[in-house]
């Protein structure tokens, strides 16, 4: 690239660099900054709260979207909501928080709107050079950190699939992303393709507001309701872990008979996974709407024939809308992707620990997983263990190494074994055994230093 | 908090939220006195074992914090002053302690009077506090958890306590030297000693900003 000079990088000295201020970034630059590090952090958009901000041109938000995962569950650690916010927060409370959060911790004047980063270059060892583009003009900088956190998220690159006739189809197809407006849906017949938790929610929204709503799903999903016996689901569930093994299997089982039930009653596939395994579906209002038969389920989508959809049990259906609730492709531009252990054909990183770097000490990713629980908590304690990591790579070189070899083999341990065949559930954690190794992680590096 | 306090929480049920009453004075409020407003200087939370909660605070704390350039705030627990009667013990009110201190707008020093002392420093343990400082505390938990965020701790009681062994437990478990105070360890809220009391706090958290 020719667009930046040749002058010298600045150097921050020890600063760390967060890329994104999403909820990931903002708890990154508090925890780093509370562990005495200078941070500075850039963010693309000229906001804060990532994808829960509308305002954020990139923003996936879809009308109506509400937490799938309840307050208790859902909230920082050591920055609790308010208790008198109902238990499924929606969008906007949720960017209300993360302004709070910024506001309380004083975090805005570390950030630095308006800057991509366009690139990422390991430089003497194991400090990076950073180029910082602006948004408006092509002026890059170029900067020298310690470290590099890098905390973008990966719901940004749309998921599209593509049918054949596709392009001949004169109504207007949509990522769910791009809905926005709920009232785009009134009174149109609507095609919902997806079947996870986005592509429910929205097929729920045309079930009270479209002429007509097909769903198409190509396989099982779980479905949970948003509460189970009186509680919200994910407490419910969380709460029997205490119990000893087998009798938690027949709790479990117990708790989520009825909706297994209910979703069999309704023609669904069995899930060919665990409910552990993957994200399950949370949305008490679905399988209702397809009982009372305001959403209609459907397979694969086979083919568009001109205004026609044709589905792979050779049923049709002309809609006006096609929602592709597809979801999104994980990925880091930023960053040279061997810097994250991506290798050959696969274009998964694999991080160690789900997220240090395998080839760098200094390059760590946050929030690069899909726990099946709130992301806030997991990205805190993330973010607490690797500034603990940066802060005792610094003073003591021999407990750094014995903490190394204890990642490379905790690793190991969470792989899921998923089916999956959508991207996204190769970052599929076991939350329980990932939460009981990155306490391990946290255990070791905060233990006093061995005299 | 460590990562596995936080799992046991999020596994029991949350306290009854409370309406809770909070009353807050903040430097621009006053008029009549001659003040340095310091919007770096971080907010002041306090809390009593005393019945009338945050009205406790009004007779002095509040306009004097105030009047020393931060945003001064107290709050009234579950089944004190204005905030109704809820279920829930000394992790209740920690808990109310901490939806409090949340609320204002930044990171706050806790101030804890009392069995508030408790409060606080259990509150320390979940949110990251500027500060702790707690005044002649009253009967606190065994095992006191450690705060986050390694906030400096202050401990101050009256000179008669100073040797007991309550006092010693927890100035040991927190590697701090008490600071004396002269008066009773009741006598608090108003009065010289309690002016002395509030400046000497007051002086040591400008130090340590």
């Amino acid at each position: 690239m020719q667009e930046y000079s040749s002058q010298a990088a600045y150097d921050r000295g020890e600063a760390v660099c967060v890329i994104g201020a999403g909820a990931a970034g903002l708890i990154a630059v508090k925890n780093l900054r509370e562990n005495g590090f200078e941070v500075d952090c850039y963010e693309r958009d000229t906001v804060l709260g990532g994808l829960w901000n509308p305002q954020n041109q990139h923003s996936p938000l879809y009308p109506n979207t509400h937490l799938v995962t309840s307050r208790s569950q859902t909230e920082i650690p050591d920055y609790p909501m308010p208790d008198h916010w109902p238990d499924y927060p929606s969008a906007a409370q949720m960017l209300e928080y993360l302004n709070g959060y910024a506001k309380h911790f004083g975090l805005s004047e570390h950030i630095w709107y308006g800057s991509e980063i366009s690139g990422i270059d390991p430089v003497e060892g194991s400090r990076f050079e950073v180029v910082v583009k602006p948004a408006a003009g092509n002026s890059a900088r170029r900067l020298r950190y310690a470290a590099v956190i890098i905390a973008t998220g990966h719901h940004w690159t749309p998921n599209l699939p593509s049918y054949p006739g596709q392009d001949l189809y004169r109504g207007t197809i949509l990522h769910s992303s791009q809905l926005k407006d709920g009232s785009r849906l009134r009174g149109k017949h609507v095609l919902v393709i997806g079947g996870g938790n986005s592509g429910t929610d929205i097929a729920c929204e045309a079930a009270v507001n479209a002429a007509g709503c097909v769903h198409s799903v190509r396989r099982g999903y779980w479905h949970l309701p948003k509460y189970l016996d009186g509680e919200p689901a994910d407490y419910a569930l969380a709460r029997l872990s205490k119990r000893p093994k087998l009798f938690r299997k027949y709790l479990t089982k117990r708790l989520l008979k009825g909706s297994r039930n209910l979703s069999t009653r309704m023609g669904m596939d069995k899930p060919d996974h665990d409910h552990t395994d993957e994200e399950p579906v949370r949305n008490g209002r679905y399988l209702e709407h397809v009982g009372d038969g305001s959403i209609d389920r459907r397979g694969e989508v086979a083919k568009f024939e001109g205004n026609e959809v044709i589905f792979a049990d050779g049923t049709e259906f002309r809609p006006d809308i096609v929602v592709l609730a597809t979801g999104y492709k994980p990925g880091i531009k930023c960053c040279p992707p061997e810097l994250l252990g991506v290798e050959g054909e696969s274009s998964q990183p694999k991080l160690l620990a789900r997220m240090f770097s395998p080839r760098t000490e200094t390059l760590a990713v946050a929030g690069l997983v899909e726990p099946g629980v709130g992301a806030l908590p997991i990205v805190h304690w993330q973010t607490h263990a690797i500034s603990h990591w940066l802060q005792v790579r610094k003073e003591d070189p021999e407990r750094a190494a014995a903490f190394k070899h204890q990642v490379v083999s905790e690793s190991a341990q969470y792989e899921v074994n998923s089916t999956g065949i959508s991207p996204r559930h190769q970052l599929a954690v076991d939350v329980e055994e990932y939460l009981a190794s990155l306490g391990r992680i946290i255990d070791t590096l905060e233990q006093e230093p061995a005299k | 908090m460590s990562l596995n306090d936080w799992i046991r929480r999020t596994r029991i049920p949350e306290p009854a939220p409370v309406a809770r009453e909070v009353a807050v004075f903040e430097p621009a409020d006053l008029y009549d006195v001659d003040t340095r407003d310091d919007p770096e200087a971080a907010p002041i939370l306090c809390c009593t074992g005393d019945g009338a909660g945050a009205a406790a605070f009004n007779a002095l704390w509040l306009k004097r914090i105030a009047a020393s350039g931060r945003y001064a705030a107290a709050v009234s627990v579950r089944g004190q002053g204005g905030t109704p009667a809820a279920p829930g013990g000394i992790e209740a009110r920690a808990h109310d302690v901490v939806q409090a201190v949340t609320g204002i707008p930044r990171q706050a020093v806790l101030v804890g009077h009392g069995l508030g002392a408790g409060w606080a420093a259990l509150a320390a343990a979940r949110y990251p506090a500027a500060a702790l400082v707690m005044v002649a505390p009253g009967k606190l938990p065994k095992q006191l958890p450690k705060p986050v965020g390694g906030p400096p701790v202050l401990l101050v009681v009256s000179e008669d306590d100073a040797q007991s062994k309550g006092v010693q437990a927890i100035a040991e478990t927190f590697g701090v030297a008490p600071l004396t105070f002269a008066g009773d360890a009741n006598d608090v809220f108003k009065g010289t000693n309690a002016e002395g009391l509030l400046d000497a706090i007051l002086s040591w958290l400008d130090r340590k900003d």
